[in-house]
């Protein structure tokens, strides 16, 4: 990884830290994971909004790994965790031009132990990547013209990293088709729509994120949800969805799809349309709570506002 | 809390011509749809007006308002002072400050708007000190940078302020606080105490 020297920090050596391998019993074999859902079957979702309290919306995502029996102690693959947190709608800092919009900027950043090749604490160009992507999937949800001259910051870090292909398989491993990352921008689109409902920025419709993939194995067939350690994926696509709408914000395809682009697209769609149901849930269990507490804090401030409002005689 | 219905951003609220815009709603196809989460209100139309009006459909904002509009009453610091103007930063939404900003907002308090009468007599530095906490409304969205406020009310203007020594002090008239320890009068633009 070309990196350029930073210079801030006690740096790590430049080869990266592994982890250490232990000796598993010898009859052992590592398998590749193999899928066991349905094609359609997306794996499950845990998302909680209101995880960071000093932001003013944040939101935190999880995709459980498949549990199969492994006779490793090193998981047969990684599980996704993102955070989000959203800052904002605040003033602009003073030096920024007037702007009768919200000015919205986005920041992914994976963790240095994120992924099992080691990161930088600069954001490389793969993060810069994915910050100009989840950008574009949000522009088309926020309702900016009611935010003049504020400006929102979404912060996503990515604590644990989707893998670009099975671990022990070393020239799939280093072949770094980076699959991964559209599993990442797919939780990142979904996390921060979460957040930023957190935080009560006005949107036309939650936007979600959603991934399919065409794999080598099934001939060809299309799956939601692909794991890259389970495939050997062809073609991907994301998708940023509004489903409400029927509208798509972001779109990113890589690979050769050929004449099955169309039905790729129609399939992270679909994707999308299965996060989509968590994060509605996600988000109306966050809005039942705030309003039990507001309720809460109305009966109390009125049990204790009702005391002597005598009006003050001034002179002068 | 007896499940209010609770509108999630996109969720279609009504036809927009059955129902009247309110806030945290947008259009869309001729569609009133929510663009935040919270419970929705309806809030009746008003019997006198002859014109019957359509319900007027919102949603509540369960994080409080969250930029300081036109008619907000605000609480803010006193940050610098000239004599054409006063520089504020806006710290809590509100008359008793319900919601506090995370960001101060900048803002500015012009030597016109200090007061309702004789503002061609008003002098800036008898009527705000740095580090004045005061009571404002916000008349305009204002330039690139500031909101430009007013305190041109009886219960606008300082409502807590500390003298030269250093002590917290009294509101003794309209125009003055007095620093009850030392005794010393200091002239300010006082809210009345609500």
């Amino acid at each position: 990884m070309a990196m350029l020297a930073d210079r801030r920090r006690m740096n790590a050596p430049p080869g990266g830290t592994s982890p250490p391998v232990f000796a598993s019993l010898p009859e052992a074999k590592l398998t590749k994971p193999i899928r066991t859902r349905n094609p359609d079957e997306h794996r499950k979702i845990f998302l909680r909004t209101g995880v960071v309290p000093s932001a003013s919306g944040s939101a935190y995502y999880e995709i459980s790994p498949s549990n199969t029996p492994r006779q490793t102690l090193v998981p047969s693959s990684s599980s996704l965790k993102i955070t989000c947190t959203v800052h904002g709608p605040r003033p602009l800092p003073r030096n920024a031009a007037f702007s009768s919009n919200l000015l919205l900027t986005t920041h992914v950043k994976f963790a240095p132990f994120a992924t099992r090749q080691r990161r930088g604490y600069v954001r490389d160009s793969s993060e810069r990547d994915l910050g100009v992507h989840l950008e574009t999937a949000l522009r088309g949800v926020v309702i900016g013209d009611r935010w003049p001259k504020s400006g929102c910051e979404v912060v996503i870090t990515v604590l644990e990293g989707e893998e670009d292909g099975w671990w022990a398989d070393a020239e799939e491993g280093g072949k770094a088709g980076s699959w991964g990352m559209m599993n990442v921008l797919a939780g990142c689109i979904t996390v921060a729509s979460a957040a930023i409902a957190d935080a009560g920025v006005d949107c036309v419709d939650l936007v979600s994120g959603g991934v399919a993939a065409l794999t080598a194995e099934r001939n060809g067939e299309g799956v939601l949800d692909p794991c890259p350690s389970e495939h050997d994926i062809k073609a991907a696509c994301v998708v940023g969805y509004l489903q409400s709408r029927d509208e798509v914000t972001e779109m990113w395809m890589k690979g050769d799809a050929g004449s099955g682009s169309e039905a790729l697209i129609d399939n992270a769609v679909k994707a999308a349309v299965l996060t989509r149901t968590v994060l509605a849930e996600a988000v109306k269990e966050a809005t039942e709570m705030k309003i039990g507490k507001t309720s809460e804090a109305a009966v109390e401030t009125t049990n204790t506002g009702k005391g002597k409002t005598k009006d003050i005689q001034m002179t002068g | 809390m007896s499940g209010p219905n609770i509108a999630l951003p996109g969720q279609i609220l009504g036809a927009s011509s059955s129902n009247e815009l309110g806030s945290g709603t947008h259009l869309h196809n001729d569609q009133l749809c929510a663009s935040i989460s919270g419970p929705i209100l309806t809030s009746k139309p008003s019997n006198s007006s002859k014109t019957s009006k359509a319900p007027k459909l919102s949603i509540s904002r369960t994080t409080g308002n969250l930029l300081p509009e036109v008619g907000t009453t605000i609480l803010g610091k006193i940050t610098r002072t000239n004599p054409r103007q006063a520089n504020i930063s806006i710290l809590a939404l509100g008359p008793t400050g319900e919601h506090v900003c995370r960001d101060p907002f900048p803002a500015i308090i012009r030597q016109q708007d200090i007061r309702a009468t004789e503002i061609d007599k008003v002098k800036v530095a008898e009527s705000f000190r740095v580090g004045d906490v005061v009571r404002a409304v916000v008349i305009s969205l204002g330039d690139e940078r500031s909101y430009y406020l007013s305190t041109a009310k009886n219960e606008l203007g300082v409502v807590m302020a500390v003298s030269e020594w250093g002590n917290q002090m009294v509101p003794v008239s309209w125009r003055e606080f007095m620093d009850e320890s030392t005794g010393a009068r200091e002239a300010r633009k006082v809210a009345k105490p609500v």
